[in-house]
């Protein structure tokens, strides 16, 4: 069995909705019957052949290579089996994920993993704005399942999010974990401003020091062991979450101006 | 142009034909007699063992307005959920429970329907109402505005003015939003709310204006016959949704004295307070009343299981609902001290007790109200369920195994408390076509409308007959309107653009222009002169035109 493989033929010069394109909707497919499957394509409805070229069959365990910023909902609603992409991807990745593996060498867009409720989410670059975020409307955000970004992230990381891990290497934008009612942030880098800005409950883990906003109370040092069983529960996922080993945090609960459950914990060196 | 529709069996209880096979000539837009031998029919359809109809009415459909707008923007999820892409013909749209305009014209006519009443036109919002009104293409539309709550009235009321100036007033209101009736949504409730009460009974006074909701209703269902408004007072009474207000209902329909009035989304107003959770089902109470009082007419406003969205005026009894809804989002507003709004999603679900039961009601009173000319077939869309499941509902009426193996799916408890299952009532398709069509045109005040005699404008469903009546009225063969081909095989192949249709009674315009004046330059924020909306702007773009319907009162016969 070789992974399905669409390989982009062309630059793309419109949008397009790749959500079709899931290991479960594609089960039992041949070939054939996929390339005729329809894709919204900028206004126009077109078969996925036109710019794709397949191979493999095991759809199961599908790939994306010199794949495109403007491809969005890769693996909306998916429920099981694996993708991995080479090359960017658009807004919408992992959009209400339910189950399952996503794998991408490249940047992600906006709102990547949003509403997504399992599975695991790999990004081995930078994630747009409103990682895990609640979509348009939307009165919740990621919902379970765990997202690993080895790059940086946009604005709003977890915004409105309800539970989950979302684990990020590199910096986070403004507003990580606004509006978020629970859950798991963790941040090795820098965050931006307004961090936890209206946090309900939840959980921030952070390395360096960030700049809070007034609603965010200190409340002193202390010892965690809780957290060294969570880095270890982080060791089957390829991050570098996995090998910290500390217990010691100050610290921060918030939004006061919001309930105030959320907590911000902030590892001393 | 002479079209033939040859060999169809019609259903026209207007003129009492139930099933007779028989041709229909269609020109310049209207049904004419068998013409002469020497003419030559242009066109001809061979529709012979099809059902034949007029098209059909929906006499209570929340298609325009502010509500539905905030409806809209508030559910984005309603709308990337069901996305339709545009085609040759017809423009792109969306949504489920709060469609865009456009598809909500194709939807309505892809279903065989050509007129539409947009039962909740606030007078401040009418010009919006009629703007998305003239979005929704093929469909006839009209309005009814909404008083009894509004400042105005309510202070006309408080100082005691006498019946001619009230009438005055309720006739400038139709003139100045080109609507076709008047509707009340829980009198004096609306404003009472704004002075924070919660709950107001038929006899309860508002306790700012010291008016009941009785007097309101009096007054206007008064004024509305006194004018000679063919549609009866349209009347969504007080304590919807609340456990026991059957005996509201059933005081409302006494507080009528005799006039017409017709009660709306009547499944919402039917609940008794029996059994452990104090929740019980008051349809036979109701249709009982229903069944002795000759002047009362009534929708059903059945609830059917899914997500959908509620849009009222009821801001008082939205607002008791909004902790129920689902997404947890509510919008409830007061509008410009003419009236209110409250709009909350809701997901009804089969398993859900009081859902379960609301649904039973909602067929019961189908079921045991006897007369189909005063029974309306309506979810209140999209408070019930959206329109679109019309189909679903007619096959619930029309076929007693489907409707008690749907039962046997419900919630227990509500099974216990029903007596649906016991009821053998079938509807026939000549009792669907009095209340889809014959029975709502007359409700309406349409008298060349929702039937199928010489001189009637050429709004004609053609339906393959099938045992399985969703699948029926789901997809018609041919959709007429106006003597043009609109829908074919259930998929829309002509965009034509439908007429608005009002009334407008003799009044003393100067008498009431002068106190308005005085009033809106003291209080309002418009201009009297902007406030009121000209004939022409609604007909100006071409999209359709403006029809005055004759105040004669209710006529029994058509023509």
């Amino acid at each position: 069995m070789n992974p399905l493989t669409f390989t982009l033929n062309q630059k793309l010069e419109q949008r397009i909705d790749l959500s079709p394109l899931t290991p479960d909707q594609l089960h039992g497919k041949t070939i054939e019957e996929i390339r005729l499957i329809h894709l919204e394509f900028g206004k126009l409805r077109i078969p996925t052949g036109q710019i794709f070229d397949i191979t493999g069959n095991d759809s199961n365990d599908i790939v994306f290579s010199n794949c495109s910023s403007k491809s969005d909902f890769i693996g909306k609603n998916m429920q099981s089996g694996r993708i991995s992409v080479y090359g960017d991807v658009g807004a919408c990745l992992g959009f209400q994920m339910k189950n399952g593996e996503i794998f991408v060498h490249g940047n992600a867009g906006t709102f990547a993993a949003s509403g997504m409720s399992a599975g695991l989410i790999s990004i081995n670059g930078n994630a747009g704005d409103f990682l895990g975020a609640a979509y348009f409307g939307d009165r919740k955000g990621m919902k379970g399942g765990t997202v690993i970004v080895s790059g940086n992230a946009g604005d709003r990381v977890g915004d409105q999010m309800r539970r989950g891990v979302i684990l990020i290497e590199g910096d986070a934008g403004n507003y990580c974990a606004s509006r978020m009612l629970a859950g798991t942030i963790g941040v090795l880098g820098n965050v931006g401003e307004h961090i936890g800005f209206s946090m309900r409950r939840g959980t921030v883990l952070l390395f360096k020091p960030p700049k809070l906003h007034p609603t965010i109370n200190d409340c002193g040092s202390i010892t965690l062991p809780f957290l060294k069983l969570l880095f270890k529960s982080f060791e089957p996922l390829p991050t570098k979450f996995a090998k910290i080993k500390k217990d010691r945090v100050r610290k921060y609960a918030g939004d006061i101006a919001n309930d105030g459950k959320g907590e911000i914990l902030l590892f001393n060196d | 142009m002479l079209i033939k529709l040859t060999g169809g069996r019609l259903y026209d209880p207007a003129h009492n034909i139930d099933g007779k096979v028989q041709d229909i000539f269609i020109k310049n837009g209207r049904i004419v007699g068998q013409p002469s031998d020497g003419a030559v029919v242009d066109k001809q359809y061979d529709i012979r063992g099809k059902v034949v109809m007029a098209g059909a009415i929906d006499m209570h459909t929340h298609i325009g307005g502010g509500k539905v707008n905030i409806a809209r923007l508030m559910l984005p999820e309603d709308h990337r959920s069901d996305i339709v892409a545009h085609n040759e013909l017809c423009r792109a749209g969306c949504g489920h429970a709060a469609p865009s305009t456009l598809t909500t014209g194709y939807r309505y006519a892809e279903m065989g329907y050509t007129s539409c009443f947009e039962p909740a036109l606030l007078p401040v919002n009418a010009r919006q109402s009629h703007l998305e009104m003239g979005d929704t293409p093929i469909i006839d539309k009209g309005g009814y505005a909404m008083l009894g709550n509004d400042d105005f009235f309510l202070r006309m009321l408080a100082a005691k003015k006498d019946q001619d100036a009230i009438n005055d007033y309720v006739a400038w209101t139709l003139h100045s939003t080109q609507t076709m009736g008047i509707k009340v949504v829980n009198p004096g409730g609306i404003s009472a709310f704004k002075f924070n009460q919660r709950a107001l009974d038929l006899d309860e006074l508002n306790s700012y204006y010291q008016v009941s909701p009785r007097d309101v209703l009096v007054s206007l269902s008064r004024a509305v016959y006194e004018l000679g408004i063919p549609h009866p007072l349209h009347v969504h009474g007080n304590n919807l949704g609340v456990p026991g207000n059957m005996e509201t209902t059933l005081k409302t329909i006494s507080a009528a004295e005799g006039y017409p009035m017709h009660l709306t989304h009547i499944q919402f107003h039917s609940y008794g307070t029996e059994g452990d959770r104090k929740f019980s089902s008051g349809a036979a109470e109701i249709a009982n009343a229903i069944n002795k009082n000759k002047n009362i007419s009534a929708d059903v406003g059945q609830i059917l299981f899914g997500q959908t969205v509620t849009c009222s005026g009821d801001n008082m009894r939205q607002h008791a609902n909004a902790g129920l809804g689902s997404p947890h989002k509510s919008v409830i507003m007061d509008i410009e001290c003419d009236a209110g709004c409250g709009v909350v999603p809701f997901k009804y679900k089969d398993k859900n007790f009081v859902n379960a039961l609301q649904w039973a009601i909602g067929l019961e009173i189908f079921l045991l109200v006897d007369d189909p000319w005063r029974i309306f077939l309506t979810t209140d869309h999209p408070n019930g369920a959206p329109f679109t499941s019309y189909p679903h509902l007619i096959k619930l009426l029309m076929d007693k195994t489907f409707r008690n193996e749907m039962f046997a799916k419900l919630n227990l408890d509500a099974q216990a408390l029903s007596t649906l299952n016991s009821i053998e009532r079938e509807y026939t398709l000549y009792e669907i076509a009095i209340m889809t069509r014959a029975g709502a045109a007359k409700l309406v005040g349409l008298h060349d409308r929702g039937h199928l005699g010489i001189g009637a404008a050429a709004d004609i469903t053609v339906y393959t007959d099938n045992p399985d009546r969703e699948l029926m009225f789901s997809k018609p063969d041919y959709v007429f309107k106006d003597g043009e081909l609109v829908v074919q095989n259930g998929k829309v192949v002509k965009v034509t653009w439908g007429n608005t249709h009002t009334v407008k009674p003799e009044f003393d315009l100067n008498g009431i222009e002068k106190d308005l004046r005085t009033y809106f330059d003291k209080y309002h924020t418009m201009k009297l002169d902007q406030f009121k909306i000209n004939q022409d702007e609604i007909s100006a773009n071409g999209r359709g035109n403006v029809v005055v319907h004759p105040c004669e009162g209710r006529r029994e016969k058509t023509i």
